[in-house]
């Protein structure tokens, strides 16, 4: 069943008005029963995306298919209520006016009584919020809410699941239970899900499968550990995370000599070139000034975060200062020179460019 | 808590607005088959204040022997709904408070010509000069005065000398009136447009506007101006409502076919296209009828017009003592020019 | 980002709300009809000659002038009233409430005549401009009242912590988020103005209408007066544009579930007596005052009959009838309201506008024109009740429309989009979520054409079946003929079947 739930895009172009498009050709595949994350900044184009998969708007060009449904193509726009999507918006946006039974119950059409009675409790159960069917939405919190809004979604057993910054609202410390009880419902359900962020910590964290959108095409769809690892541009990898950034040239070896030393690429280029190597902050250990191989530099700040530590160091050579994540008790203080070392293998991005 | 306590005030207004639309149909529906009677039925869409014309034409139903509705409103916008209504008018007659609503008619030709015995029923000067309206009852306009404030041998007898500077600031009057409007159409017929609206301009400086009749001979009640220009039956109906005694102010009648004398009439006219013109007929003759006219003299204070009333209010001076002046009545059915004047000098 | 706005630009309506919508449109547009029919029936030339006149221009400086002056003063009286009884620790705010609504029940007329038999030297410009104001600043008051209800407290608490004073807070916070729903009162209440004739007439201020009614009057002439009314439909139009350009791209506020916090209420403090006084002031001037008017006429006159089964039967036949025209004026208003809250872009615009285009014209013109087309194409319907509630339709769309737009504003697209995705077709999203969660702001908005159909006079003289009355029409018979003390029960019914509406209008939370 689940194999049929494919959600596949392509070409999908739109654009509001006389304006630059907003989605220029976007192509992209969500494999069923997968969650996949659509990751990108403000403006880039995502919500525009869900909004034409949901069916509130019509695409200027470009198909979308869901299993074997063409939802929406050239002279094909089937309306929302008959695409089976579940979507859960931000906040939650349950119906004030009804229960949260019948919030639940809300999809559930063209079953009997009994069996919506079922289905509801079994949802309510799922999202383990059993027992609250006769509350009013607003007395539930902002974390309940949103679970009734997945239990809602996922009630009619639609074929796609789209979530919508659902987590937005929730602070930090209820957001990541609540996060990881969706994703246990939607694993529950075997629902394909889409969920759209501006969060890569929520991105990489929640889903299988993550799309990076930018200007309005798919920059990379990746799983998280690849999309951190390996990004496809620099853009992408300080998009996705905190980034060393380091122009280098590359020499015959295949070893890019950079401000902060040589350092081993994982893919090396055929021969002598340069670019930019990226470096993730835990990849960079402190060391003695002193110590064999090491480059000097002087810690402008320190930001403490428990588990671990950002320490920003500056280093001759280099314009932008460097990041360094060190785990454990902090070997210097600011102002204090250390040594800086390199652990691994950077990749190498042709062109100079550090920011899209 | 806040949610069921709004749904409540909907359904209860739901509700409130449901049940009366249902009984408001209902009543509508038992009255459907009477509008539709038989072509004895007449309507009459009257301009005159039911107050004061309904006892009458209760018994108007009994005398012509049909049934009968009447549609009460203002005389100028009942005229332009007939004429609006056109071919298909309702209105089998047309009872309107002035003469002006009756010409507009006459002039769309939508009025029929009266038999001439009905005409005959009046004066000459009090019926449509096409020969289909005729008056019914005239009023007469005169200077109220407070006898407290002024002798009676030193009230004007003409409405020229209210604008003279002794009595500035001391007369009353109502420009938005129609039938001071009336008035002051017949002036111009009579003395042309410049000398009004010199009369005009001086009574402006001179005078303290009300907002109708009744207002401004309370304001002579009060003493608040010493004379009042008004329709001379307002006074006889206070007299009539509170006594002679509990009533200060006094009228006078102007002589020598003073301007200010005008006589206004109320009269009716029957619509050509109604089907109703038998029945209609039959109810103009009972209004020209002593019956009738009896009751303009004594109820409504009026002078009748026809069957030889005459009126028996007393201190009323008679009928034909008054020193009217002499106008075409029908001369007076435009009244454009005349607000016109009265814009011009600011008074309306 | 287009996040939330249902339906996006483009979009068209669906037809479920698109064909009822143009229905009422259609229906709003007939005076404009018979408009073209008769000020066009001498030929273009004439109706140029009307209006091309330097009198058009002097009634226009009157009308506009009464107007600005009326709406200022409206929205001064509206806005504080509502910020007082609202926002702030003032004792009794509930029955201020309800007292700053009832004077809606007031015909113009009534107030009019009650001023000028106190005080005569008041005719003109600044008695027309008192009587207007102290009967329709409600029309500003309810829909501000209910939009400080919905604004987030914690705006205000930002800004206070901001360094800004409780004034410099409702100055820069709170008023710019009041303005679409002030400027909507304001749109009613400048309509009324030109609209009106009542309290123009008893004043002897030369505006459009009277100039209107006195070619009526005066001249029998239809065609002048049509001419005149098409400068008075140039004027609305003109003015509902503005009014849709200051609403800008303002949209819905807050998109969440929840309800926001209600505001912790401002301690007046020393300024307590003075608020207090305020409000006093003003209902004693809008509501004591015509109801003392009416005890005076009552104890004075001699005219006063205590026909309590009558008036019992005429206050029963006017529920009724402005019971059905406020149920068929919300039924008409609630696609036009759902399309201009949910559609942005030409054609959901025009619509709107077609729903208040004959809202400044008198109700003479309006009864009028529907004596036309019901003679030609309804003449069975003619002098009956359904005619005559329909008139209240056409005459009062607008008050229905504005109340049913704010409504559906305040409840989030976000929902309907949901429910859409659950498998409801739009009529059903229409029925299941948009007119429930709208409910309360809609019946709000019916109970106020109910007030103002009551009172309504010139096209129920009209249009009204042969000798039916409703108080309004009572009342116009009874101080015609002078018999004000037998008028003043009328009135009073008046008022007071209106403050059963206005009491729940001043209740109702948005």
């Amino acid at each position: 069943m689940n194999d049929t739930n494919e959600l596949h895009i392509e070409g999908l172009t739109k654009s509001y008005g006389a304006g630059e498009p907003v989605l220029r050709e976007l192509g992209l595949t969500v494999p069923a029963g997968a969650l996949t994350a659509v990751l990108g900044p403000s403006g880039c184009g995502k919500t525009t995306l869900l909004r034409i998969v949901a069916g509130f708007l019509r695409a200027d060009a470009g198909t979308v298919r869901l299993g074997d449904r063409l939802l929406s193509g050239p002279g094909v726009h089937l309306p929302p209520e008959r695409r089976r999507i579940g979507i859960v918006p931000q906040e939650g946006a349950l119906f004030p006016h009804l229960t949260v039974a019948r919030n639940v119950a809300f999809g559930l059409t063209g079953t009997d009584r009994a069996e919506r009675r079922r289905r509801t409790e079994e949802m309510l159960e799922l999202v383990g919020l059993a027992g609250y069917g006769d509350r009013m939405p607003h007395e539930l919190s902002g974390g309940q809410q949103q679970r009734v809004a997945l239990a809602r979604a996922l009630a009619p057993k639609p074929q796609l699941v789209l979530l919508d910054e659902p987590f937005n609202a929730l602070d930090s410390a209820l957001r990541t239970g609540v996060r990881s009880d969706v994703r246990a419902a939607l694993c529950a359900t075997g629902a394909t899900a889409v969920l759209v962020t501006h969060d890569q910590q929520e991105a990489l964290s929640t889903a299988d499968l993550v799309a990076v959108v930018r200007d309005g095409q798919v920059a990379q769809c990746a799983s998280p550990q690849d999309l951190y690892r390996r990004p496809a541009d620099p853009w992408i990898a300080e998009f996705v995370g905190d980034a060393v950034l380091l122009p280098a040239t590359v020499d015959s070896y295949g070893t890019a000599r950079t401000a902060l030393g040589p350092v081993p690429l994982a893919t090396p280029p055929g021969g002598p070139s340069a670019g930019t190597v990226l470096l993730r902050p835990e990849q960079l250990r402190l060391t003695d000034t002193d110590s064999e191989g090491t480059v000097r530099g002087t810690v402008t700040d320190i930001c403490y975060y428990g588990h671990d530590a950002m320490v920003t160091v500056t280093v001759e050579g280099h314009d932008t200062p460097v990041g360094i994540r060190v785990a454990g008790p902090l070997p210097v203080s600011q102002g204090e020179e250390t040594g800086i070392r390199v652990v691994g293998e950077g990749s190498l991005h042709r062109g100079g460019g550090l920011r899209g | 808590m806040r949610r069921p306590s709004a749904r409540r005030i909907t359904a209860l207004l739901a509700a409130g607005v449901l049940l009366p639309v249902l009984a408001a149909c209902g009543a509508d529906n038992d009255k459907g088959g009477s509008t539709e009677g038989g072509d004895s039925a007449l309507v009459i869409y009257s301009g005159r204040n039911e107050k004061l014309v309904k006892p009458i034409l209760d018994k108007l139903e009994k005398a012509v022997g049909a049934e009968v509705e009447v549609r009460y409103g203002d005389s100028a916008e009942l005229a332009a709904q007939i004429l609006e209504e056109g071919e298909r008018t309702k209105a089998g007659l047309f009872f309107s408070q002035d003469a002006g609503a009756l010409g507009a008619l006459s002039r769309e030709g939508m009025l029929q010509k009266l038999p001439q015995s009905s005409l005959d029923a009046v004066d000459e000067a009090y019926r449509g000069s096409e020969g289909d309206w005729v008056g019914l009852s005239g009023r007469v306009r005169v200077i109220a005065y407070n006898p407290d404030k002024v002798a009676e041998g030193k009230v004007p007898d003409s409405v020229h000398d209210v604008v003279k500077p002794e009595w500035k600031g001391k007369v009353g009057f109502a420009p938005t009136n129609a039938s001071f409007q009336a008035f002051v159409t017949g002036m111009r017929v009579l003395e042309g447009d410049d000398a009004t609206r010199e009369w005009l301009k001086d009574l402006k400086a001179n005078g303290k506007t009300y907002a109708h009749n009744l207002a401004t001979l309370d304001g002579v009640e009060a003493g608040e101006v010493e004379l009042g220009l008004v329709n001379h039956y307002y006074w006889y109906e206070r007299v009539a409502e509170k006594g002679e005694d509990k009533v200060n102010a006094k009228l006078k009648f102007l002589p020598g076919k003073d301007p200010g004398a005008l006589i206004n009439v109320a009269g009716v006219g029957i619509l050509a296209e109604s089907g109703q013109s038998a029945t209609a007929q039959k109810a103009v003759d009972y209004l020209l009828s002593k019956e009738a006219q009896t009751y303009f003299a004594d109820t409504t204070k009026e002078y009748p017009l026809a069957a030889g009333v005459t009126s028996k209010v007393e201190g009323l001076p008679p009928f034909d003592s008054l020193e009217s002046p002499d106008i075409d009545l029908g001369k007076l059915e435009s009244l454009q020019e005349t607000l016109a004047m009265l814009q011009d000098v600011g008074l309306v | 980002m287009t996040r939330g706005s249902g339906a996006g630009p483009g979009s068209r309506p669906p037809l479920i709300l698109l064909v009822p919508a143009c229905v009422a449109a259609l229906f709003a547009l007939l005076p404009l009809g018979y408009l073209a029919v008769r000020a066009l029936e001498r030929g273009p030339a004439f109706a140029w000659d009307v209006v091309a006149d330097e009198r058009t221009l002097q009634l226009l400086g009157h009308s506009l002038g009464l107007t600005a002056v009326v709406v200022g003063a409206c929205l001064v009286l509206g806005v504080s009233l509502a910020w007082l009884t609202v926002r702030t620790a003032l004792p009794g705010a509930r029955a201020w409430s309800v007292l700053a609504t009832l004077p809606l029940a007031v015909p113009s007329y009534v107030a009019a005549f009650a001023w000028l038999s106190a005080e005569p030297d008041l005719a003109g410009f600044g008695g027309a401009a008192l009587a207007l104001t102290l009967v329709s600043f409600p029309y500003v008051h309810l829909p501000v009242a209910a939009a400080l209800r919905g604004i987030d407290p914690a705006q205000e608490e930002a800004a206070r912590s901001l360094g800004h004073g409780p004034l410099r807070t409702f100055v820069r916070v709170t008023l710019p988020q009041l303005r679409p729903a002030a400027a909507g009162g304001a749109l009613l209440v400048a309509l009324y103005v030109l609209s009106d004739f009542g309290a123009v007439s008893l004043m002897r201020y030369d505006t459009f209408t009277r100039a209107i009614h006195t070619s009526y009057r005066a001249s029998f002439d239809r065609t002048p007066a049509a001419a005149l009314s098409v400068v008075l439909v140039v004027m609305t139009i003109a003015l509902v544009a503005a009014e849709a350009r200051t609403r800008g791209r303002a949209g819905h506020a807050r998109t969440g579930t929840g309800t926001a916090r209600p505001a912790v209420p401002t301690v007046l403090g020393r300024w307590r007596p003075l608020a207090l006084l305020w409000c006093a002031a003003v209902s004693a001037v809008a509501v004591a005052f015509p109801l003392g008017t009416l005890g005076y006429w009552l104890a004075v006159g001699t005219s006063a009959t205590w026909d309590l089964g009558g008036l019992a039967e005429t206050a029963w036949a006017t529920f009724g009838v402005a019971a059905a025209g406020a149920a068929l004026t919300t039924a008409l208003a609630l696609p036009v309201g759902v399309i201009a809250a949910r559609h942005r872009g030409r054609g959901a615009r025009l619509l709107e506008q077609a729903a208040y285009a004959g809202h400044a014209l008198p109700g003479i013109t309006v009864a009028l024109a529907l004596v036309f087309f019901a003679v030609r194409y309804a003449y069975p319907l003619y002098q009956q009740l359904p005619l005559l509630v329909g008139a209240y339709a056409v005459l009062f769309l607008p008050v229905a429309v504005a109340a049913t737009r704010a409504a559906v504003l305040q409840a989030p697209p976000v929902l309907e989009d949901v429910a859409r995705s659950l498998g409801r077709r739009p009529w059903q999203v229409l029925r299941e979520v948009t007119v429930p969660l709208a409910a309360p702001g809609v019946a709000a908005g019916a109970a106020l054409t109910f007030v103002v159909c009551m009172k309504e006079l010139p096209a129920t003289l009209l249009l009204r079946p042969t000798g039916m009355d409703t108080l309004a029409t009572r009342l116009w018979t009874e101080t015609g003929a002078g018999s004000f003390a037998a008028a003043a029960p009328y009135a009073a019914a008046l008022i007071l079947l209106a403050a059963v509406p206005s009491y729940l209008l001043g209740r109702h939370r948005t």
